[in-house]
């Protein structure tokens, strides 16, 4: 039992291993199911393979309840989905987003509608209907007028229309990929196939009913927990006890390793050879980069040995890539490919011939899985951070807050606001600030669960949304044993339950959320527009330059100085920009920037006092109904109007617009923070960079009070070999992490971004090395090198050919906060809505 | 001949002698045409890299080889052995197969009398060429003795001393006119009194102490941290003397990473190897310092070969320049980029016995050195427009660190 692993060497062990023993089986299971998918393309083209969706072709994209920008399918979508949304072009993609809870994809939509789950079945039969012309039945949804607009939309978009679905059933991929291939979509390509899922829902289920029924001798699990991940566990575990042999190769003693006779300890990515074959032709490799810390051995050697084979795996990849890999291409050798990583053979596109399916069955089955039921509809989803639970001993991933709800350390029910104001259920700030909230009893088809409810803006109204991977209780620190287990409601690998029933129950719920307010107050500190208005009226109407009134008259900010200004013409100046319309909110910078520059974790109890220690956040903000243009109109004037107007403004929309804003250092020229620093721990450099000394600090904390940005951080505690402070930084091989070039600071300094300072004096030094002049890879910041849509741009100004310098003279530009005169080296541009004209 | 060191010149004096006389009497005794000194001199150039005397190294030991095979066969042997083992000679093929078919280097231009020189010196009492052991000098390192106390003592029992004779004096005057007479202890009594009195006094003695007091807690505040000297005792007797010094090996050559790292690095027992696999035996310590490397590795002197499966041990160096965790130091910058000599650091490491710390490696020493030194921008593409913008700026060629801003916290401080 594996999970996906796309190695082509690795199949060919196992392969040799079944030759060998030819009652062996390999089983592939996926924690969170993508086999609808592989069904459906398995259906259409004989092919257990994913099409490859190519989103920067496409213009006009539906997604029904696939958060392409999460980990639908596999990932990876993010980056061709930000080339197509770069307005400088002609066009922009439109995104329109028809999903129940409120995802990652949908925050980004340019057009969202909630929607139930069972609507998301209808929704797709009609688009199908309408688009192929093959009318098939539908019930009704809350959306049919917008479906019949969005269905034109696609049909005007042609070949640059893409829809997708999120859902795991079969028939549900089989509908979208037909109206993929009936717009001839370029935006689908079924000619390269995907290869990076590979579980397969019904073998497992297979393997459990032949487990209870004595057809198995033995079983070896490798870097799978089915005991914690299965819905069916209780089973799983029942039917162990009738194999007699069971294997567990795995790192740590999880649920599953702690039921099976047998553990055998199994290497770390890091410590192990491998390949990977992700999109037909394209080759990668990987090679060890330590040496096993402790007495492993990685699988594919144990599956070797057990053959009897005295290879190692190694010599045994090395002799698959010479036989049946290298010699696919012309003049490719091992060096070669293992010095580059990757190999890709330059192979056409092979269209597979397409069989024939009866749609009517598909739409017919498509609409039996998922019944609208009297109870509310429950989708379970994976949060950005945890996923589907396997990294939930990473403190980084767990102190990451979530970027929609911006809570970290936990699951919870989210609700929308209309469905908890029935039900009596509230959500509220302690004197501290933090959040806590109420709890429910969920009932579910036999499974009973307490849980804390958590009022979502976007949710739909009549469904709950609750994430899959917490509630680990073995294999994982005590630290890291969060949130409570959802996945015995994943029956049947489907995301959507029906009928749930909940009741508030005594107690409340204590949150980690980082971000108290969540509308922006008719401020404009994110810059939007919509694409209309970006294209046809002037730079001025839509991103006004910000001036101020002096004894001279009005002066742009960029002009007014109350300071000498720093000399920054010599030697490289750094900025950086943050394109908003390409960032999608994914907080990958949140986590290299944690990597990079030892940020401590420091656990849910001081997340709650806002003591978190992110140098780089991610603010989220959602639209409102109420604006001061409203409130005019409403006539909401004096005291008592304006009051009611603010209080209303605080409210975000049911259905909101959300934005992503990355906030960092921003490395004022003219920084706040360094004129008030009584011991000059903080100074500014002449690479645009505001330092910080850790050693000279003295923590009076001033510089934090005043940053109008609020990025600086205070260390409370010596977060390091701290037992009260048990994550990475506590035990030995948690500090085997920690970059050596970042100091570890002590408690009682403050820190913030230092836009990796170490990155680019180590870049400026093996330029001298060289004797050349610096260029952009030398001194890639974390963030920017992490960022999977290169919404992140850094680089030196003072270099003509640096690629900091097309943001730098964009029109979209702006500075945060900028009427206060900082004047800082980080720059962002407007963000631009796709809203239909 | 090496020169020994000047620690070992009596020896070296006795050393000189006893060869030269026993010359003598080899040359004596063994009346072989071969100048036996000569032979050591071509034996060194030309077949220590393979061979020792009396052990087997690459090729066989040469002690007596001259009884065992005879002139002729020698001379081909070594002018070439390919040729010889190729026309069926039973002895050759025998050698060579012995030492598992590594043929010799052949030597077509050593002549007859080259050969039978080498011969001589191989034949030669071994005894006479080996120095007498040199008797490892312990030199007893002392902690240097301060006698502030006892000095301190000394002086306050001086002064009583003083005090006293002066007062019996006074007395004695006091006495012969005839004058009240007070105990010596009431009169010191009223002498504090008086000046305990005196304000002025008061303040002055006040301020003595304090300002003593404040500069002495500078003094010692300063030097927290600051290890200047720091000499800590070395798993091996290594002495950077004999190996920077006396061989005059370039410090990169072991230091490699300086040039490209941020640490020197310490080298690893291969690349003392690359050395002492053939070097098995020191003039200072002997073989007993260089079998540390070799029980470290898992290598055999006595058949120079690396045992096999051997559980290598770590060579347990105590690191002796350290910086603080709050500060970053790359050794390419300075070494590479900033050319610097390792000797502007780190002394004259060339002439350290035993190593120690030699620069107080504060910030103040940093600072100092970025000021002054003018940063080696010629030749070098990535200061070339900096270099014409700051000369401009400063209106000099000569640019130091400092005004390239490498007195910036951030720059060092990360």
């Amino acid at each position: 039992m594996t999970p996906s692993m796309f190695s082509p060497s690795t199949s060919e062990v196992i392969a040799k291993f079944v030759e060998k023993y030819p009652t062996a089986k390999q089983v592939s299971y996926d924690a969170v199911s993508s086999a609808g998918a592989l069904d459906a393309f398995e259906a259409l083209y004989g092919n257990r393979a994913l099409p490859l969706y190519n989103f920067a072709e496409a213009r006009t994209i539906v997604s029904i309840g696939a958060d392409f920008i999460g980990d639908w399918l596999g990932g990876g979508y993010e980056k061709g989905y930000a080339l197509g949304r770069n307005p400088k072009q002609d066009q922009m993609s439109r995104h329109i987003q028809i999903e129940t809870n409120l995802s990652l994809a949908g925050a980004n939509a340019d057009d969202r509608y909630a929607v139930k789950p069972s609507e998301q079945t209808s929704a797709l039969i009609a688009l199908y209907s309408i688009i192929t012309g093959d009318s098939q039945i539908f019930k009704p949804t809350s959306i049919d007028p917008q479906l019949k607009a969005i269905a034109k939309e696609l049909k005007k978009a042609g070949n640059k229309g893409l829809v997708i679905t999120g859902s795991n059933d079969k028939n549900m991929h089989i509908l979208a990929m037909k109206i993929n291939l009936a717009l001839q979509s370029k935006a689908m390509c079924v000619g390269k196939p995907v290869y990076v899922k590979e579980g397969n829902d019904k073998a497992v289920q297979q393997l459990i009913q032949d487990m209870n029924s004595g057809k198995v001798g033995a079983l070896v699990t490798y870097n799978v927990n089915p005991v914690y991940s299965l819905a069916n566990s209780a089973e799983f575990v029942k039917g162990l006890k009738k194999v007699s042999t069971t294997v567990a190769l795995s790192q740590f003693t999880d649920e599953t390793a702690k039921v099976m006779t047998y553990n055998l300890p199994s290497q770390h990515s890091l410590e192990n050879w491998g390949d990977a074959m992700a999109v037909e032709g394209e080759y990668s490799l990987m090679q060890p980069t330590i040496r096993p810390l402790y007495d492993t051995r990685q699988f594919q050697d144990d599956l070797l040995k057990w053959m009897g084979s005295d290879q190692d795996f190694y010599s045994f990849m090395r002799e698959n890539w010479d036989n049946n890999i290298l010699s696919a291409k012309a003049g490719a050798t091992w060096n070669q490919a293992l010095h580059d990583g990757v190999l890709k053979l330059s192979l056409d596109p092979v269209m597979p011939t397409l069989n024939e399916v009866d749609m009517i069955g598909v739409a017919k089955s498509a609409s039996k899985v998922f019944k609208a039921s009297k109870g509310l509809e429950l989708e379970l989803y994976m949060k950005a951070g945890m996923g589907n639970g396997e990294m939930a001993n990473n403190p980084w991933l767990q102190e990451l807050p979530d970027p929609i709800t911006r809570t970290a350390w936990d699951n919870y029910l989210t609700m929308s606001a209309k469905q908890a104001k029935e039900l009596g259920i509230t959500n509220w700030n302690v004197s501290n600030g933090a959040l806590n909230g109420d709890k429910v009893e969920l009932k579910s088809d036999g499974v009973t669960i307490i849980l804390p409810v958590f009022i979502q803006p976007g949710q739909t109204y009549g469904t709950l949304g609750l994430a899959l991977g917490y509630g680990r209780s073995e294999g994982v620190k005590d630290a890291m044993m969060t949130g409570v287990n959802a996945y015995p409601l994943y029956k049947g690998f489907n995301k959507y339950v029906s009928n749930v029933t909940i009741a508030k129950v005594e107690g409340e719920h204590e949150f980690a959320c980082v971000q108290l307010h969540h509308t922006m107050m008719d401020r404009d500190v994110v810059q939007e527009t919509t694409f209309d208005i970006f294209k046809n009226k002037d730079k001025e109407d839509w991103n006004p330059m910000v001036a101020l009134a002096t004894h001279d008259g009005v002066k742009p900010v960029s002009k007014i100085d109350i300071w000498e200004a720093h000399d920054s013409s010599v030697g490289p100046h750094f900025n950086l920009s943050i394109d908003l319309n390409a960032c999608t909110g994914c907080a990958a910078c949140v986590v290299a920037c944690h990597a990079e520059n030892n940020v401590p974790v420091v656990g849910k109890e001081e997340v709650r006092k806002s003591r978190d220690m992110h140098w780089l956040r991610i603010d989220r903000y959602y639209s409102s109904d109420m604006n001061k243009e409203k409130a005019k109109e409403e006539g909401l004037s004096g005291v008592t109007g304006s009051i009611d107007m603010y209080h209303q403004m605080e409210v975000a929309s049911a259905n909101p617009e959300v934005v992503f804003q990355p906030v960092m250092c921003q490395h004022c020229n003219h920084a706040p923070c360094e004129t008030v620093c009584p011991v000059a721990a903080t100074s500014h450099g002449s690479q645009g960079q505001n330092q910080m000394a850790y050693n000279r600090c003295v923590g009076t904390r001033y510089c934090a009070n005043n940053c109008p940005y609020k990025v600086r951080r205070f260390n409370w505690f010596q977060y390091n070999g701290n037992e009260e402070f048990d994550y990475h930084m506590n035990d030995e091989v948690g500090r085997m992490v920690l970059n050596p070039d970042v100091t570890i600071r002590d408690r009682g300094v403050m820190e913030k971004c230092s836009m990796c300072i170490q990155i680019t004096q180590a870049g400026i030094l093996s330029a001298k090395k060289d004797g050349r002049k610096l260029e952009d890879m030398d001194i890639q910041t974390a963030c920017s090198s992490a960022c999977p849509s290169d919404a992140m741009v850094f680089g030196n100004i003072n270099d003509e050919s640096s690629a900091i310098q097309t943001p730098l003279h964009d029109d979209r530009k702006y500075y945060l906060l900028e009427s206060v005169g900082t004047k800082p080296n980080v720059m962002y541009q407007t963000k631009i809505r796709n809203k239909n004209s | 001949m090496k020169e020994l060191n000047n620690r070992y010149n009596s020896l070296r004096v006795h050393f000189v002698f006893s060869v030269a006389f026993s010359f003598l009497f080899s040359l004596s005794i063994f009346a072989q045409d071969g100048d036996i000194n000569n032979g050591k001199k071509l034996f060194n150039t030309n077949c220590a890299a393979c061979h020792k005397l009396e052990q087997r190294l690459i090729g066989p030991p040469l002690k007596g080889v001259a009884a065992k095979r005879n002139q002729e066969w020698l001379n081909k042997w070594i002018r070439n052995s390919a040729e010889l083992i190729a026309s069926g000679d039973a002895d050759a093929k025998a050698i060579f197969e012995e030492y598992s078919n590594i043929p010799m280097t052949p030597f077509p231009n050593l002549s007859d009398q080259d050969i039978a020189d080498i011969m001589a010196y191989t034949d030669a009492d071994p005894a006479l060429f080996q120095k007498k052991k040199a008797e490892v000098v312990v030199v007893e390192v002392k902690p240097i003795q301060t006698y502030y106390t006892e000095v301190i003592i000394a002086v306050i029992i001086i002064v009583l001393l003083l005090t006293m004779v002066l007062f019996k004096l006074k007395s004695t005057l006091n006495n012969l006119n005839r004058e009240e007479q007070k105990g010596y202890f009431d009169e010191l009594k009223a002498y504090l009194a008086y000046l305990v009195k005196d304000n002025a006094i008061l303040i002055t003695f006040v301020l003595v102490i304090s300002l003593g007091g404040l500069y002495a807690f500078w003094e010692w505040g300063v030097g927290v941290g600051v290890d200047k000297g720091y000499q800590p005792i070395q798993p091996i007797a290594f002495s950077h003397k004999v190996h920077a010094g006396d061989q005059e090996i370039d410090c990169e050559y072991c230091h490699s990473s300086a040039r490209t790292s941020k640490t020197s690095g310490i080298p690893s027992a291969n690349v003392c190897m690359n050395c002492h696999k053939l070097i098995q035996e020191g003039e200072t310590t002997g073989k007993k310092e260089i079998a540390k490397i070799y029980d470290a590795i898992g290598f055999d002197p006595a058949t120079s070969t690396y045992k096999k499966d051997y559980v290598q041990k770590p060579i347990k160096w105590v690191r002796v320049h350290n910086l603080p965790d709050f500060v970053y130091y790359n050794h390419s910058q300075h070494v590479t980029v900033g050319q610097q000599e390792c000797q502007t650091c780190h002394g004259p490491v060339e002439e350290m016995e035993e190593l120690y710390q030699y620069s107080p490696l504060t910030m103040e020493w940093c600072v100092d050195c970025h000021r002054t030194e003018e940063v080696k921008m010629a030749g070098n593409d990535y200061y070339k427009e900096i270099h014409e913008q700051l000369s401009k700026k400063y209106g000099t060629e000569k640019l130091t660190v400092a005004m390239m801003g490498g007195l910036e916290c951030g720059k060092c401080h990360y």
